[in-house]
C-alpha cells in the first residue's frame, strides 16, 4: 500500500468521481457514488492517520514529479513541480476535510434539482480543498487555490436561495482579489528567490543520486549570496521550502533586506508580508474583509455552508501558517501587535454583530468571524501554546460550525424560515434537537471539556504571555468569551426553551430523523473527545510548531 | 495502589453515574449512585495523606508535558467532605420534593454533573483544569436554574448567572495565566513564593462572581428560581463557596494586600447581605441574601483556614436551612412569609432543623457556626485588622436578627395554612446528626485543636461582644415581632417610627442602589452591548458592506464600464477592474525596476 502514491489518491479520486458524474449521465446513482468515494476517501485518510509519524518534522508520503520549467533568459530558468506531502500542520485539516465533505454529502437530501452537477461539484470542490492542503509546491498551491473558487461559485449560484446571484458573485470576486494579491507575492519571490537543489544540480554541484544535505546547502546559498554563479544558470521555483529559505533570495533583489526599494515607507518585504497575509484574510475572514461571508452562507444551501465554514476559512488559517509566516518571519513578528489587534477586532466585532442578527443562519456566520479571530490571535502569539492553540481552534472550528450549521439546516428545512423570533420553546416538540442544540451552543461558546475552549484557552494564553503581543490585546478578545456566551444562550433560550410558539402554526416540527440524529451526534462526540483529551491533534501538529519556531 | 484505584473512582464516579442515569433515569437508582460516591468519597477522605498527589499523562504542548495532576490537600478533602454529605442528602430530599415531575431524571442528571464538576475543581493541580471546572460548575448552575424551562424568569436567571459568572471567569482565566506564567508552572502545589498583587486581585476578582460578592451579587437571588434542593446543593452549600475555595488555594502564594482586598470586599457582601436579608418576603430569597452575607463573612477571613473552617459549617448549616425551607414551601405551597407562620405543629422536623441550623447561623455556642466565626474573629485579631472586627460584631447583630426573625414567622405565632409532611424527615435528620456529630467538641467554647485546620484564637473579650450580638439580634427579632404588618413585612412602618423610616430610608437607598443602580448598570451594560451590536451590524450593513465594498464595487463598476464601454453586464466590468488593477500594479512594478 506504501508504494501507491496515496496522496495523489486523495486529489485524485473525487476527480474521477466528479468527471464520471459530470459526464455520464448518471442521476440516479449520483448520490451514492458521490458517498462511495467520499468514504473511500476517509478509509485512505485513515490510513494515513494511522501510517503517520508524528515524531518527525518532516514532511511525509512524499510525490515528487517535474511539472514544467521555462527559460527566462538572462534570469536562468523557472521550474514547477507536482510535490505533495503530509507535515504535522496539514495532516488534521485533510481529516477535517474528509470528514467534513462525508458529513455533507450525506445531508444533501435536500438538493432535489440538477443532483448529478451538485454532487459532482461538490467533488470537485473537495479535490481542490485537498490539493490546496497537499501542494508543497507554491504554485500547484495556487491552481488548487484558484481553481477552488469555480465549484463554491456554483454550488452558491445554482442552488442558493433568492440573493444567490449577488452573494456568489460577491464570494467570487472577493476570493479573486485574495488570490491576485497571493500571486502577486508569487511571481516576485519567484524571481527573487533561487532553488538550491535544483541549481546545484544544474550547475553540476552534485549528482542526483547523492541526496542534498545540510552542508550542501550551505555551500550553495553561499554561491547564491556572493552572486558567484552566473544569473543564467541559477533555477527558480516555487517550492515553498525553498521560499521560506531567506537564504535563497538574491542579493540583488529587491526582496532583499539590503534593497532599498520602498512604497509608501514599506520596504518590499513588509508589502509582500501584507499582500500575502491579506490574501489569505479574505479567505479567514478578518473583519473588516469579511462581508462577503454572511451573504455566501445565508444564501448556501445547508450542506454548502457546512462545508464553506468547515473546511474552506480554513485555508486561510492554513495559508498564513504555511506561506505568510515561514517566507515573512521577521515581518510577522514585527506586525504581531498589528495582528493581534485584528484578531480582537474579528472577535469582538463579530460578536457584537452576532448578537444583533435576527435570522439564525447570519448569526452563525458572525459567530464564525469571532470564532476565527480566536486563530490570528493565537497566530500572531509566536508563542508554541498560541499556534498550538490556533491550528486546533481551526480544526475545532470545523467541527462545531459544521454542527451549528447542520443545526440550522434541521429548522429550515421544516420550516423554510429561519427567523430567531419565528420560534420558541421547541423543546416540547423536538427534545432530542434541543439536547444536540444545547450541546453544540455550550461547545461553541467554549465550556470547558469541548474543544471550542481548548482552543480559545491556549490561544489566549499564547497571546497573553507571548514577549511581541501586548496583553491588553489579550484581554480585549477575551471580551468575546463574554459576548460568545451572550449571543448564544440568548438564541438557546429564545429558540428552545420557554413556552411552545411558532410564527406559522401550519409548521410540522417532527424530531431529527436518523441521519441528522447520527450526523449531529457524531460531530458532537468529536468535540467532546478533542475537548478531553486534545492531545489527539496536539500530538500531531508539535514537530510542526517547534519546527516553525526555530 | 489501592487508595489510587479509589482516587479515581471518586474523581469518574459522578460522571459515570450521569451517563447511567441517563440511560436508566430512575430516582431511586440515582440515590444509590449517589450513596456510593458518597461513601467512596468520604472513606477516601479518612484515609488519604493530607498531601495525596497523583498525575496522569495528558499531552505534550510546545515540548512541555502537560499533566492531569491532582492534588488532594487538606483544605480539598475537608470540602469534599462537604460535597459528598450534601450532595447525598440532596439526591434523597429531591425525590419527594419532585416526584411529580416528569422530568426527574434529567435533574437527577444534572446533580451527578454537578458533583463530577465539583469534585474536579477541588481535587485538581492543574491550573487549566482547575479553571475548566470552574466554568463547568457554572454551566450546571446554568442547567439547574433553567431546569423548569417553561418559566421566563428561570431562563431569564439562568442566564443572568451565567453571563456575570462569565464576566468573573474571565478575571480568573488571566489572573490564571499569569499566576502560571509568574511561577513558571501549571501546578498549583508547585508554587512557592508571593504572587504580584495584580494576580492575586484578577483571581480574587474571579472568585467575586462566583460567590456573588460585591457588585456582583444580584445573579444569586434570581437563581432562587431553580429548584429548593439544587439551590441548597449549589446556590448555598459548594458551587458559591468555590469563590472561597480559589482564595483558600492562592491564600500562602498570594500577599497581604490581595487578603485585604479579599476581606473588604467580604465586608461590604457581609453587611449588605445581611440587611437585604431582613427586607425580603420570599423565603428562599432571605436565605439567598444571607448566603451573600456568610460568604462574604467567610471573605473577611481572606482565604485562610478560618475561611475554610466556616465554608464547612456554613456549608452544613446552609443545606439544612435551605432543605428545611424546601419542606415548608412543600407544606404551604407557597415561597411568601405571608402565607406562613405557626408551622411548628405541622412541620416539626423542619422546625426543628430551622432551630438548630438557624442557631448556627447565628453562631450560638455548641454549634460549628461557633467555632467557625470565633475562628474568624481569631484570625482578624492576629492579623491586626481591627476595623473589620467591628464590621463583624455590627454583622452579627443583623445577623441573629434576621434569622430570628424569620423563625418566629414561620414558625410562631398563629397557623395560617399548610398540611403536614413528615417526607423530608430523612435527608434532614442526616443533616442535623453530622452538624452535631462533626463539630461537636468536649468544652463547648473551646474547639479542639485538630490536623486538618489550624484554628485561630481571640481573647476573651469578643466573648462578651459575640454574646451581646446575639442578645441585640435576638431582642431586636422579638421587639419587631408584633408590629408586624401581615400583609407587609418586608418593611416594618410602625416599628419606632423615625428610627424606622431611617432604616428603611438607608436599606432602601441600599436596596435601591442595588436595584436601581448596579442592577440597573448590569442591566445598562447589557442593553448597550444590545445597543452597539445593532449598531455595529449597522455600520457592518451600510458602512463597510455599503460604502466600503459596494463603492469599490461601484467604482471598479464604473471604471470598467468606462475602460470597456462595449460592456454592460456585471462580471464583465469587475474582471476588468481586476485586470486593470493587475496591469497597473504590474506596469508600477517593472517601472520600478
Amino acid at each position: 500500500m506504501t508504494n501507491l502514491p496515496l496522496l495523489s489518491l486523495l486529489i485524485g479520486l473525487p476527480l474521477l468521481g466528479a468527471l464520471a458524474l459530470g459526464l455520464g449521465q448518471l442521476k440516479e446513482q449520483a448520490r451514492s457514488i458521490a458517498i462511495g468515494l467520499s468514504t473511500l476517501q476517509l478509509a485512505l485518510l485513515g490510513y494515513i492517520y494511522s501510517a503517520f509519524d508524528n515524531t518527525s518534522g518532516l514532511f511525509q508520503f512524499n510525490e515528487t514529479h517535474n511539472w514544467f520549467s521555462i527559460s527566462i533568459g538572462s534570469m536562468g530558468q523557472f521550474m514547477s513541480k507536482y510535490t505533495l506531502g503530509v507535515d504535522g500542520l496539514s495532516i488534521s485539516l485533510i481529516l477535517l476535510t474528509g470528514l467534513i465533505t462525508w458529513v455533507a454529502l450525506w445531508n444533501s437530501t435536500d438538493i432535489k434539482e440538477k443532483i448529478g452537477g451538485y454532487y459532482a461539484l461538490v467533488l470537485l470542490l473537495n479535490a481542490s480543498i485537498m490539493g490546496c492542503f497537499l501542494a508543497k509546491d507554491l504554485f500547484l498551491f495556487y491552481v488548487f487555490f484558484e481553481f477552488m473558487l469555480l465549484p463554491m461559485y456554483f454550488l452558491i449560484g445554482i442552488w442558493g436561495g433568492p440573493r444567490r446571484n449577488y452573494a456568489s458573485l460577491k464570494f467570487f470576486i472577493y476570493t479573486l482579489v485574495g488570490s491576485l494579491l497571493i500571486l502577486i507575492v508569487m511571481l516576485g519571490m519567484g524571481v527573487a528567490y533561487v532553488d538550491p537543489y535544483e541549481t546545484a544540480l544544474l550547475n553540476g554541484l552534485i549528482r542526483p543520486e547523492q541526496g542534498f544535505n545540510l552542508e550542501a546547502l550551505k555551500a550553495v546559498q553561499q554561491l547564491i549570496q556572493s552572486q558567484e554563479l552566473a544569473t543564467s544558470s541559477l533555477v527558480h521555483s516555487f517550492d515553498m521550502q525553498a521560499l521560506a529559505d531567506y537564504n535563497n533570495c538574491q542579493i540583488t533583489s529587491i526582496l532583499h533586506i539590503s534593497s532599498g526599494w520602498a512604497l509608501a515607507g514599506m520596504s518590499a518585504r513588509e508589502c509582500g508580508f501584507w499582500l500575502l497575509f491579506i490574501g489569505f484574510a479574505i479567505k479567514l475572514p478578518m473583519v473588516p474583509l469579511h462581508t462577503w461571508l454572511p451573504d455566501a452562507h445565508v444564501e448556501a444551501p445547508t450542506p454548502i455552508s457546512v462545508l464553506l465554514a468547515g473546511v474552506l476559512l480554513k485555508i486561510g488559517a492554513y495559508g498564513w501558517l504555511r506561506i505568510t509566516i515561514p517566507f515573512f518571519q521577521a515581518e510577522a513578528i514585527e506586525a504581531a501587535n498589528i495582528l493581534a489587534g485584528l484578531g480582537a477586532l474579528s472577535i469582538v466585532y463579530g460578536a457584537y454583530n452576532a448578537l444583533a442578527m435576527t435570522d439564525l443562519k447570519k448569526l452563525v456566520a458572525y459567530s464564525s468571524v469571532s470564532h476565527m479571530g480566536f486563530v490570528l490571535i493565537g497566530i500572531a502569539a509566536f508563542t508554541a501554546e498560541g499556534w498550538q492553540g490556533a491550528i486546533f481552534q481551526t480544526i475545532s472550528h470545523g467541527v462545531l460550525s459544521a454542527l451549528l450549521f447542520l443545526m440550522v439546516g434541521v429548522l429550515y428545512s421544516r420550516t423554510g424560515n429561519r427567523e430567531i423570533d419565528s420560534y420558541s420553546g421547541l423543546v416540547t416538540l423536538m427534545p432530542r434537537f434541543t439536547v444536540i442544540s444545547g450541546i453544540a451552543i455550550f461547545a461553541s461558546l467554549g465550556l470547558p471539556g469541548f474543544s471550542g475552549f481548548i482552543g480559545e484557552f491556549f490561544s489566549l494564553m499564547g497571546a497573553f504571555t507571548s514577549p511581541f503581543v501586548h496583553p491588553g490585546i489579550a484581554v480585549l478578545g477575551a471580551l468575546g468569551l463574554l459576548l460568545g456566551a451572550g449571543y448564544l444562550l440568548w438564541t438557546f433560550q429564545k429558540i428552545y426553551l420557554g413556552k411552545h410558539y411558532q410564527k406559522n402554526a401550519d409548521w410540522s416540527l417532527p424530531d431529527l430523523t436518523k441521519l441528522e440524529l447520527l450526523s449531529l451526534f457524531g460531530l458532537g462526540i468529536i468535540s467532546i473527545l478533542l475537548g478531553v483529551y486534545p492531545g489527539l491533534l496536539f500530538e500531531l501538529s508539535e514537530k510542526f510548531v517547534t519546527g516553525l519556531l526555530k | 495502589m489501592g487508595l489510587n484505584l479509589l482516587f479515581l473512582g471518586v474523581l469518574l464516579l459522578p460522571w459515570a453515574s450521569a451517563l447511567l442515569v441517563a440511560l436508566f433515569p430512575k430516582p431511586l437508582f440515582s440515590i444509590s449512585l449517589s450513596a456510593v460516591f458518597s461513601v467512596a468519597a468520604l472513606y477516601f477522605c479518612t484515609t488519604a495523606p493530607v498531601d495525596f498527589k497523583i498525575a496522569y499523562p495528558w499531552f505534550n504542548l510546545g515540548g512541555q508535558s502537560l499533566n492531569a495532576s491532582f492534588w488532594a490537600n487538606a483544605s480539598a478533602q475537608l470540602v469534599l467532605g462537604l460535597v459528598a454529605l450534601v450532595s447525598f442528602c440532596v439526591q434523597l430530599f429531591s425525590k419527594s420534593y419532585l416526584k411529580d415531575d416528569p422530568s426527574i431524571g434529567r435533574y437527577y442528571l444534572y446533580l451527578h454533573l454537578f458533583v463530577g464538576s465539583m469534585t474536579l475543581l477541588l481535587l485538581t493541580d492543574s491550573i487549566l483544569i482547575f479553571y475548566g471546572a470552574w466554568e463547568l460548575v457554572g454551566a450546571c448552575s446554568y442547567l439547574l436554574i433553567s431546569f423548569w424551562h417553561q418559566k421566563s424568569a428561570a431562563t431569564k436567571a439562568a442566564k443572568k448567572a451565567f453571563l456575570i459568572n462569565r464576566f468573573g471567569d474571565i478575571a480568573l482565566l488571566f489572573g490564571l495565566i499569569a499566576l502560571g506564567f509568574h511561577f513558571n508552572t501549571w501546578q498549583f502545589s508547585a508554587m512557592h513564593g508571593i504572587a504580584p498583587t495584580l494576580i492575586g486581585i484578577a483571581i480574587i476578582a474571579g472568585g467575586m462572581a462566583k460567590s456573588a460578592q460585591f457588585p456582583l451579587m444580584s445573579w444569586l437571588p434570581d437563581a432562587m428560581e431553580g429548584p429548593t434542593p439544587a439551590s441548597a446543593l449549589i446556590h448555598a452549600a459548594t458551587m458559591v463557596a468555590a469563590g472561597v475555595f480559589v482564595g483558600v488555594r492562592v491564600f500562602d502564594i498570594t500577599g497581604p494586600e490581595t487578603h485585604l482586598f479579599m476581606g473588604i470586599i467580604g465586608a461590604i457582601s457581609f453587611l449588605a447581605g445581611a440587611v437585604f436579608a431582613l427586607f425580603q418576603n420570599d423565603i428562599k430569597k432571605t436565605l439567598a441574601y444571607s448566603t451573600i452575607s456568610q460568604l462574604g463573612l467567610m471573605w473577611m477571613g481572606m482565604g485562610s483556614d478560618a475561611s475554610l473552617f466556616h465554608l464547612l459549617t456554613h456549608g452544613i448549616f446552609k443545606a439544612g436551612l435551605f432543605l428545611a425551607a424546601g419542606a415548608v414551601i412543600h407544606t404551604v405551597h407557597s415561597q411568601s412569609l405571608n402565607d406562613m407562620g405557626g408551622l411548628r405543629k405541622k412541620a416539626p422536623v423542619a422546625a426543628l432543623a430551622y432551630l438548630i441550623f438557624g442557631a448556627g447561623l447565628m453562631g450560638l455556642p455548641l454549634t460549628g457556626g461557633f467555632y467557625s466565626k470565633e475562628s474568624i474573629a481569631g484570625y482578624l485579631y492576629t492579623s491586626g485588622h481591627v476595623e473589620l472586627l467591628i464590621v463583624l460584631a455590627l454583622g452579627m447583630v443583623l445577623t441573629s436578627f434576621y434569622i430570628s426573625r424569620q423563625f418566629y414567622l414561620i414558625f410562631m405565632g398563629p397557623l395560617k395554612e399548610g398540611s403536614s409532611t413528615k417526607e423530608f424527615a430523612l435527608p434532614i435528620s442526616i443533616l442535623i446528626i453530622a452538624s452535631l456529630f462533626i463539630w461537636i467538641s468536649v468544652n463547648p467554647l473551646e474547639m479542639h485543636e485538630n490536623t486538618l485546620i489550624s484554628i485561630y484564637h481571640i481573647p476573651s473579650f469578643w466573648l462578651y461582644i459575640t454574646a451581646a450580638t446575639w442578645v441585640l439580634g435576638i431582642a431586636g427579632a422579638y421587639v419587631t415581632r408584633n408590629w408586624i404588618p401581615a400583609g407587609n413585612y418586608q418593611f416594618l412602618p410602625r416599628f419606632w417610627p423615625s428610627l424606622f423610616r431611617f432604616i428603611r430610608w438607608k436599606s432602601r437607598s441600599a436596596q435601591v442602589f442595588e436595584t436601581q443602580f448596579i442592577d440597573r448598570f448590569v442591566n445598562g451594560i447589557a442593553a448597550l452591548q444590545v445597543i452597539i451590536a445593532h449598531l455595529t451590524a449597522w455600520f457592518d450593513k451600510h458602512i463597510v458592506d455599503g460604502i466600503l465594498v459596494g463603492g469599490s464595487a461601484g467604482l471598479s463598476a464604473g471604471t470598467g464600464r468606462i475602460l470597456s464601454r462595449w460592456q454592460s453586464a456585471k462580471v464583465q466590468s469587475y474582471w476588468a477592474m481586476i485586470i486593470v488593477t493587475f496591469a497597473l500594479f504590474l506596469l508600477y512594478a517593472l517601472f520600478i525596476k
